[in-house]
């Protein structure tokens, strides 16, 4: 019996034994449990404000973004305005229902219904161009970039959408449209009406040049030879007059830049086709000093320029041999040619003037005054500038540089 | 030789003068009509008997300028036979391809000096007057 007493107690000794050992590992594991859900707590409190941080970052971009942004759910109704929406469409998401539908102008419908098409079934549309209804500022005419929002499980749940305000680029564009068409009307007709103004001007001249021969070849021993002297002066008048209104024809026609072409030009070719047209005397010398570059432009219009400048140092040149030197240099975006002779010169006070219209300084009688206003409407129409060297009785340089990409319309 | 007859379309009297002048002074066989516009030549070539062998005709003219004249002339089945050339100061583009789009048999430029005038006339006569033409 005592013996059965004894293994009981020992039993429940062991028993109590481990039990001690089982809530100590328990107690151990709890603590450890304890440990890592602070920890965890501690993450999760970090992530929380992570995120809190980001949204309220985003929430920043979005309501800052110039352009309107707009979130809705899939059926079109309004989520989210961005102060640029709010104010571009006029309603208060926060107090009023939206849809989107609602917005779209009448006649654009169908080209709207077409672009949702595109967005549900590709997810994304981009240069959207069209109209919309708001509520304070009437019909504008908007531009848009969509796409489809989608969830983690990869189901579309909205869509979002940045909306551009282009009424007024839209109608400054018309604006300039308009401009533009009615500028190149207008140099049109202004073109029309110096060939009309000079077949009407010249037509008096050739009938007075006719009858002046006339009376030339009836009445010719009538005449002593004052008259007959005064009867050629008439006819050289004539001819000065009919120069004068060839001259206003092509300077209303040199600054026109509607027209200008734009070919590769070798200007070696230039310079030798003027030496052929000029007649230049023999004991004038025309010299190019190192091999002139290809330019891009107007043919008409370069060779006029060079035709005239040269033509007046050929013009002006009083010495036994005449030398007038073509040169250039090239620089970045420019080519700057210089003409240079050894004629009578140009005194400083004239430098400016020689460019205005009928300025001549006359000194040789086929002078019109117009030929360094035609050089200077050229030299305009292609960027660049005109000055000169001269010394009165050593020679005179012409240099002008012309740009070697222009642009014409932007003048 | 032709006895060439020319029709002279100016509204220019001193020009018409001049014309007819170069002619007699030059001594060719000739004969010529003149009206002031379109509407005078086109009555004048109603005479059917009488038809110019060559027309001369200037393009600034009042109530029907030279174009319209030629578009006209070019659309009659008998009329559009005669070689019509134009004699006029405009050396507008234009006016040029118009003239030779609807039909020309040459494209003159009155030049200012009266000699230059002559010696381009007299060349023209004596071309047309070498020429074969379907009247006579």
């Amino acid at each position: 019996m005592s013996t059965n007493i004894e293994v009981i107690k020992r039993a429940l000794h062991r028993e109590k034994e481990a039990r001690k050992q089982a809530e100590k590992i328990l107690e151990d594991k709890s603590r450890a449990l304890y440990l890592l859900s602070e920890e965890l707590k501690d993450a999760n409190e970090k992530l929380a404000q992570g995120l809190t941080e980001k949204t309220s970052e985003l929430k920043g971009v979005f309501d800052n973004l110039i352009d309107a942004y707009v979130l809705m759910d899939l059926s079109g109704n309004i989520i989210k305005f961005n102060t640029s929406a709010t104010e571009l469409f006029g309603y208060d998401i926060q107090k009023e229902q939206l849809n989107v539908m609602s917005l779209i102008y009448k006649e654009d419908m169908k080209y709207a219904m077409t672009s949702f098409g595109q967005l549900v079934h590709e997810g994304s549309f981009a240069d959207y161009n069209a109209r919309v209804y708001t509520k304070n500022k009437g019909v504008r005419w908007v531009h848009i970039n969509a796409s489809i929002i989608f969830d983690a499980q990869k189901t579309p749940i909205g869509a979002q959408g940045i909306v551009k305000d282009i009424t007024e680029q839209r109608t400054i564009e018309a604006e300039n449209k308009t401009l533009l068409a009615t500028l190149e009307k207008s140099n049109l007709e202004l073109e029309e009406y110096a060939h009309v103004v000079s077949h009407d001007l010249k037509s008096p001249l050739r009938s007075i040049n006719a009858l002046v021969n006339w009376i030339k070849e009836d009445y010719a021993p009538a005449f002593d030879e004052a008259g007959l002297k005064h009867i050629s002066m008439i006819e050289s008048t004539l001819e000065k007059m009919e120069r004068l209104i060839n001259g206003i024809l092509s300077y209303s026609s040199a600054g026109n830049g509607a027209y200008l072409e734009e070919h590769p030009i070798d200007l070696n070719t230039i310079i030798s086709d003027i030496k052929n047209i000029l007649l230049v005397p023999s004991h004038i010398h025309i010299t190019i000093i190192k091999t002139l570059p290809t330019i891009t432009g107007d043919a008409t219009k370069i060779q006029q320029l060079f035709q005239n400048l040269i033509s007046n140092a050929v013009h002006y040149i009083d010495k036994e041999i005449g030398l007038i030197e073509v040169d250039y240099e090239e620089q970045d975006t420019l080519y700057i040619f210089s003409i240079k002779d050894n004629g009578i010169g140009i005194a400083k006070e004239y430098h400016d003037k020689i460019f205005k219209i009928f300025q001549s300084l006359g000194d040789y009688k086929n002078s019109t005054g117009i030929g360094l206003s035609i050089v200077k409407k050229i030299v305009d129409l292609y960027g660049g500038e005109i000055w000169l060297d001269s010394e009165p009785t050593i020679g005179t340089t012409f240099h002008f540089s012309l740009q070697k990409q222009y642009n014409h319309n932007a003048t | 030789m032709n006895d060439l007859h020319f029709l002279m379309v100016d509204d220019d009297e001193i020009e018409r003068l001049k014309f007819k002048r170069v002619l007699q002074k030059s001594g060719y066989p000739h004969r010529i009509s003149e009206a002031q516009h379109g509407e005078e030549a086109l009555a004048l070539l109603q005479d059917t008997d009488n038809l110019p062998d060559v027309i001369l005709l200037d393009l600034n003219m009042p109530k029907m300028n030279g174009l319209e004249f030629l578009t006209i002339l070019k659309a009659d089945e008998v009329l559009k036979y005669i070689p019509a050339i134009i004699l006029t100061t405009s050396n507008n583009h234009n006016d040029v391809l118009e003239s030779y789009k609807i039909g020309i048999a040459g494209y003159v430029m009155k030049p200012l000096k009266y000699e230059d005038y002559t010696a381009k006339i007299q060349n023209l006569v004596a071309y047309w007057s070498s020429n074969e033409l379907i009247q006579k």
